[in-house]
Formats: structure tokens, sequence, C-alpha cells
């Protein structure tokens, strides 16, 4: 089990580069840990700016531009008149490439993963520092360059974040080829930023382990973002490839998905999805390991089934290659493969199950502390479920035909990822906020911060499921264009005004977020008595990491064993005889 | 009571011809269903909706009870487990039989719906969209369309079609009205003359993607129930996505003749010369 992989990784590997200081340190630090603070600010930075784009999105659906008004008047008195459709479209498109590629991703994999990833493991930096480095900074590039679509002619990309040609591939049709081309290259540029991270990361986990740190005893965050890493390394370049291919279309005069020149759309539905539902568990399993971590931390327990928990990552890593076909059931692709990828759909949500039913086990029998952080952590598995629910009924092919590419599948990806990444997201910042910058974050303001984001978040995204079933589609600019949808323009009004205060709430994370970096308590070392190796060094820990590498003798969640004085049991604790005798067989 | 209904509805459909149904009840549910294969759609929703519910509920409540049961107490240490491999089997098997016959069960509904060849008698309507609007070909008194091949489908020929087809001499067409005689099978065509398109009736419980370059002639429905719905576009299309809609109604038989035979065209007319269009972009 507990192989032992490196015998003195802090010196072995990647450590070769001296401590950056000034301002070079924020601009060009090999650090991981300056790297992984880099991707946090900025991805925070861009979460405002997702979030901005949503409210103008919310605005115009309740409140649209082009209504026509009983007087004859276009627009609705409080309209925002800037907001034609062709700039809605924009905003959705953006919203959804501004938060998958520029918030979501880069928070658990560039901001967690860099920080998390060698202090867990007890190595002093990654493999390779300086392509680490340079992972970011191409974040920070394919951002600028989708952004950058806003100010050219025509204005940005506006045919959605999936893209589907022939919409998005020819000039004519769109009517914003240099906004089009701009965020292709964005997506290209993105991808080559997150598979530098990807095999830095794998690399980084198989080869500098500490000493008898085992697979089986690492850390399920540290799991969840090595399967993570693989995901990434096989499904991104695939939406590199067709990005490629998307910017030759629009200004080289090929013709891989223009049908009138031979070419094939469901090509292009079919390279989006192949990188794009194993996209959607990128998005998720990190959020999983770090919820697993932050949920025994705070409950005093083992995660419960451990190895069912990693065994379901792999199942969920390996099943989210074959569903792809499920986001096109009705795309007119083969009937029969859409009953195939309908089985695939329904077997997945096996592992998500699993890992439920275990993360209710972790709290039995639990001495639950209600932090901010396990409050946010809590929410997670409640709105995951919920999401996770919603998606069953897009896995069965007939209620799809009925459903698909309405307000309900909105709510549905809204529940996975605010319900599920974005709380935890926040459980994480809560938990290791003090790891990175010495200094707790402020609680009262924390439960405010959260009961506000779960009431307005659950206010904003559950009569979305309504709306939806009632027959309102996504993506258009006004609802009241179609007679059937006006009765329903009550709920969208109330869902934008939840909105704006699920968008108003977020400030008081981002007040506690700067307001702590100066005036929090200290944290010490270990402030939350975690059992992992990141609590063994100072807060923040130096260049380096580690003084000394640590040997590993435990696993991750040795809690509330029996017969020590304290409920925990750090993973570098030398065995005492006493204890040694005592330990308890895995269950099972 | 029929009898008497029928000339009523046909009045009360004059009338009001320009409203779809407006739901003034249950705006948070769905819409009512007019299509025969709704009823499948509805009823495996429900038992979606029966499943999860329940097991939401059982979720929530043992989650609700542990956080209150085992909400940190002085004096009482959390108990040390590493989990329980019988627990494990079960919570793994038993979703995997639920998910299965889910599955199962769907994958026959979507291959009645889906696979199954439209019955012979089905009115063959053809709709091809393009940005923004709906061109829509129905056979004329022969009952048979013109065939349509996607290579063919153009700007001057949006329904792909061959001129000199004998059935295509009497078909005529619209653009953005659909009328359905309600109680026949009817199978449409979909293609698209640009980018995808997609042919959405929440009332019919009906989506389905129209890509350029294809024809689908998979997909039939029987309308139940006469009303006036409004066909949406269900797949960005462009700026004028928003509005891209039709108007469709489903009438009693006799009405329906009377409808196709006013649109028959004149004998010498050629049938792409009705496409005018009349839902455009708004700006």
């Amino acid at each position: 089990m507990s192989t032992i992989a490196a015998s003195h990784p802090a010196e072995a590997h990647g450590h070769g580069h001296e401590e950056a200081t000034g301002w070079k340190k924020y601009l060009w630090s090999l650090d991981h840990k300056i790297i992984g603070l880099q991707y946090l600010f900025t991805s925070l930075g861009f979460l405002l700016l997702g979030g901005a784009l949503a409210l103008l999105l919310r605005w115009q659906l309740a409140y649209p531009s082009t209504q026509v008004m009983p007087n004859g008047d276009v627009g609705n008195p409080i309209s925002l008149p800037f907001i034609n459709p062709q700039f809605y479209n924009a905003l959705f498109t953006m919203h959804a490439t501004v938060m998958v590629f520029l918030v979501v991703m880069p928070l658990l994999i560039g901001a967690f993963g860099n920080y998390l990833i060698p202090l867990k493991i007890g190595a002093g930096d990654m493999a390779f520092p300086l392509i680490n480095e340079l992972s970011y900074w191409f974040f920070v590039v394919s951002g600028a360059v989708m952004l950058a679509g806003f100010f050219v002619a025509g204005g940005a990309a506006a045919g959605g974040w999936t893209s589907y040609a022939p919409l998005s591939s020819v000039a004519a049709y769109n009517g914003t080829k240099m906004g089009q081309t701009l965020w292709a290259a964005g997506i290209f540029i993105n991808g080559l930023a997150s598979i530098m991270g990807a095999f830095n990361y794998i690399t980084t986990i198989v080869n500098m382990r500490a000493p008898g740190l085992g697979f089986f005893r690492l850390p399920l965050t540290v799991w969840a973002l090595f399967i993570t890493a693989f995901l990434l390394l096989l499904a991104v370049p695939v939406l590199s490839a067709a990005g490629a291919m998307l910017i030759l279309d629009l200004n080289f005069g090929t013709s891989f998905f223009n049908p009138a020149k031979g070419g094939q759309p469901l090509l292009w539905q079919h390279l989006f999805w192949f990188f794009g539902h194993p996209e959607v568990y990128i998005m998720i399993l990190p959020a999983m390991g770090m919820a697993s971590d932050v949920l025994c931390i705070f409950s005093r327990k083992p995660v419960f089934g451990y190895k069912a928990m990693v065994f379901a990552m792999i199942a969920i890593g390996f099943l989210g290659f074959i569903v792809w076909g499920h986001h096109m059931f009705v795309s007119g692709m083969n009937l029969v493969l859409s009953a195939a990828f309908g089985v695939s759909t329904m077997v997945i949500a096996v592992p998500s199950a699993i890992k439920t039913f275990n993360w209710l086990g972790t709290l039995w029998g639990g001495s639950i502390r209600f932090t901010t952080a396990m409050l946010n952590a809590l929410a997670f598995v409640a709105m995951f479920v919920i999401g996770g629910f919603s998606g069953i009924f897009m896995a069965s092919t007939p209620v799809n035909i009925f459903v698909h590419h309405t307000y309900f599948i909105v709510a549905h990806f809204h529940y996975v990822l605010f319900g599920g990444s974005i709380f935890a997201i926040f459980a994480s910042i809560y938990t290791w906020y003090p790891k990175m910058f010495g200094r707790m974050l402020d609680e009262t303001l924390g439960k405010i911060h959260f009961a506000l984001t779960f009431v307005f978040f659950n206010l904003c995204f559950f009569p979305m499921h309504n709306v939806g079933l009632g027959g309102m589609m996504r993506r258009i600019a006004d609802p009241t264009a179609y007679e059937h949808l006006r009765s329903l323009q009550p709920i969208n009004q109330f869902i934008t005004m939840s909105a704006i205060g699920l968008g108003f709430s977020q400030l008081i994370f981002f007040w506690n977020f700067f307001r702590s970096m100066k005036h929090g308590k200290p944290a010490g070392k270990n402030p939350w008595q975690a059992t992992t190796l990141e609590w063994t060094v100072d807060s923040p820990p130096g260049h380096g990491n580690f003084a000394v590498t640590p040997t590993v003798y435990h696993g991750a969640y040795e809690y509330s064993l029996p017969g020590h004085s304290r409920d925990f049991v750090m993973q570098n604790e030398p065995p005492t005889a006493d204890a040694g005798s005592r330990r308890p067989v895995h269950a099972g | 009571m029929s009898k008497l209904f029928i000339p009523l509805a046909t009045l009360l459909l004059t009338l009001s011809h320009s409203h779809a149904e407006i739901r003034q009840t249950s705006v948070w549910w769905l819409p009512r269903n007019v299509n025969m294969f709704g009823h499948e759609i509805d009823f495996i929703f429900y038992v979606i909706l029966w499943i999860t519910g329940i097991t939401a509920v059982a979720v929530f409540s043992v989650m609700i009870y542990f956080i209150v049961k085992y909400r940190a107490r002085p004096g009482v240490p959390a108990i040390h487990s590493h989990g329980n491999n019988t627990l494990e089997v079960i919570w793994t098997t038993i979703p995997v039989f639920i998910f299965l016959a889910l599955a199962i069960y769907g994958n026959e509904q979507w291959t009645r719906m889906r696979l199954r060849t439209p019955p012979a008698d089905a009115l063959p309507v053809a709709v091809v969209g393009e940005q923004f609007g709906w061109n829509v070909r129905y056979p004329g008194p022969d009952g048979k369309l013109a065939k349509m091949t996607a290579a063919k489908v153009s700007k001057e020929n949006p329904f792909g079609i061959d001129p000199q087809d004998p059935d295509g001499h009497d078909d005529f067409t619209t653009y953005g009205e659909l009328v359905f005689p309600v109680g026949r099978p009817v199978r449409l065509y979909l293609s698209s003359k640009d980018v995808i398109h997609a042919f959405y009736v929440p009332e019919f419980r009906l989506y389905q993607d129209m890509v350029p370059g294809r024809v689908y002639d998979f997909v039939w429905f029987k309308a139940e129930a006469t009303g006036y719905f409004q066909l949406a576009c269900n797949q960005l299309c462009g700026q004028g996505h928003y509005k891209m809609f039709g108007k469709l109604s489903v009438v009693p038989e006799p009405e329906y003749e009377a409808w196709a035979k006013g649109k028959a065209p004149a004998a010498t007319a050629s049938s792409e010369s009705s496409s005018t269009p009349v839902a455009v972009a708004g700006r």
C-alpha cells in the first residue's frame, strides 16, 4: 500500500529555483503557492465579471428592451436599451465562457490544485515550476483574448458557449467573425494552459509524494485533482483542435463544419461534447474531493468508504468519456446511438449516488462543527443532490425530447456548477484561506454571506425548473415575444430579483476576503486541527514548503481515533507502540 | 356535446386566431399535452419525479437528522469509522437497478416514438428552417410531397426538390404557418437552409434539431386536441432567434381540408414564390 515514491522529494525534484522577491514575486514567481494565489485572485476577478454579465442577462429577461409596450413604445420603461438581441446573445455566450474557462476551472484546478497538491503530498513544489508559471500566463492571455471580443467590430462571440456550427463557423450567419475567432483563439490558448497544468499535476503526484504517502493515503482532494488532470489531458486537446478548425473555417476558407460546402455540422458537436462532457466532471470532481476533506475536518471523522470514494471518482472519469452523446439526443444523430448514450448516462449516475451516500455516512456519528466552511460543504452536498436529480430527467431520452434546451437544463447545470462547484469553492476558501494568508476569515460575515447566498441561490435557480417545464426556451433575448410564455413573466422577474440579491451578497464575501488579510485573527499552523501535511507547516508556508521532507505514517483521515489525547492524528505523526496496537482494522 | 363543441371551438379559434393559449392557471407546471406520444413522456416524467422526489426527501431528512443529532457537544466524541462494505454494496446495487430500469423503459418509449415507421396514412409535411423563419410545404390532393434532397437545398430551392417531380406539382407552401388535422398522424420532414434550427412545441412535448445538410423524416406525432399553439425555434440561430416563431393550429379534419384547398396553388404558380418572410429579425 504505502509505496515510497521518492526519498527526498524536496531536494530531488522541482525545487531548483530561488525565491522571487518584490514585484517579481507576483509577476513571475515559480513558487506553486504564489501561482496558486495568482490563479485565485485572477479568477475571483473574473467571477465578478461573469456575475455582472449574468445580472445584465437577467435584467433583459425580466424587462426586455425589445418588448413592445401597449402604447407602441419599444422597450420596457425600465429596460436597458443597450441590450439588443445580438448583444444579449453575446452576453450569455461570454457569461458561460467566462464562468467555465476563467472562473470554475482555474479556481478549482489552477488555484487549489496548485496551492494544495505539493503541500498535501509533502513536496517542495510542482515537478515543472516554469511550466506552471507559463500555464498561469497562458490562462491570463486566454481571458484577455476572449474578452477582447467585446471591443471588435461585430462584438463578442454570440453563438453560445457551445458555439454550434455552422452558426459559429460561417461569418455570414453569425455576424461576429472577429469575436468568434477571438473566442476560438481564447479557447485554444486556455486549452494549452490546462494541458500544461494537467501533466504537471500528474507528474508531481506520481513522483513527488513524501515517503510513506502511498496512493491510498492521499487526501481525496489530491485524488480528485489527479483524476481531473487525466480528464484534462485527454479531453482538452480535442476542444483545442475543434477551436483551430473553427478558426480555419471562419478565416481561411475551409469547410469542416459547413454543409453547404461539404462539411458536417454534427462533427463540431461530437468534438465539442467529447470535450464538453468530461469537462462537466472536470468542474465537479475537484469540488467533490475538497468538499470531502472539509466534511471530514469539521465532522471530526474519517471519510466514510475512502476506497469507494476513490473508485467512484475513477469510474466517473472513465464513464465521463462515453456519455457525451446525451447532449445530442435530439440533434438528429443516429437514433440507436442515442439509446446507447442514454444507458451509459444513467450508469454514470451510480458513482455520484455512491459519493452522496458516503458523504452522509461521513456525517453519521460525527461531532459536527458548524463553521462557515462546513456550512458551504453541506450546501454543496444538498445542491449537488438536486442538480444530480434534475439530470436524471434529461438522461431519460423521451423526457429529453420535452425538456431539451429549456430553462430546466439551465436550472440543472446551475445547481451543479453553482450549487455544487461554487459552494465547494467557498467551503475550500474558508478552509484554506488561513493557510494561504496566515489569518482567519471572519466567521460572522462568512455565515451571513453563506445564508444569503444559499437562500438567494435557491430562489433564483429553483423556479427555473418551472419556467423550463412551462416551455421557456434558453437563449432567447425576449420571452415576451412568445404569447405562450407571457404568463411566465412574473416568475422571470422574480428570478431576476433573486439573482440581483445573489449577486450583491457576494460583495460581503469580497469584503471579508480582503479585509481579513490585514485584520483577520492570526491562524497559526493548524487552526482546524486537521490531519494532512499542509497543516504541519507555517501559515503561509515558506518557500520550499517543508524544512525537512515529512515521512507519512497514516492515512489522511485519522480523526477521533480512540486512545489518543487529541481527536486527530497528523499524517506525519510517528506511531507510538501504544496507538499502533489499538489501531482499528478498516471495516469490511 | 362534441357536435356542438366543434363549431364552437372553430368559432373561438377564428376569433382568437392570433393568440396562443395563454395559461391563466398552473404557470408553474407543464402545459397541457396534445400529442399522443406526450402521454408516455409525461408518464416517465412523473415516474422520475416520484423516484427522485421520494429519494430527495429521504436524503435530506437523513442529512438534517444527522446534522442535528451529531452536532458537536462537549464530551461526546465522534465515532471512529472508516465505512461499511455491506452498506457500500447496498447503495451501489439499488441505484444500478433503478437507473437501468429507467434507461430500459425510457429506451423502449424512445424506440416507439422515434424508431418506428410512421403510419402510411400520415400527412407528410416538410418544414425547412432559415434565419429567421419557417418554410412549410404541404401535399396537395395527391397526398404526396415532392421528394426532398438535402444536397439540393438552397436559397432558391428551400425544400431541395426536383422541379420535375410529379408529386410536387400540387404541393403548396406557407411561411411560418402550420395547420394540422386533429386525430391524424403527421409525419414531418425537417431540414434547414442555413444554420441549425429546432422544431419545438411544448404542448406537443416535441423537440427536434434541424441540421442543415440533412433531412430528418423520423419525427411523427398525432394531435389529440384542437388549439392554437406557437412553434418555437429552440436552437440558437442568430440575432433574430428570439422571435423565430411560427403559428401552429390543430383543427378538425374538414377545416383542415378547407384551409388546404384555399392554399392550393394555381396550376402554373411556382411553389417557391410564396416564400415571403413574415418574421423578420429584430434589430
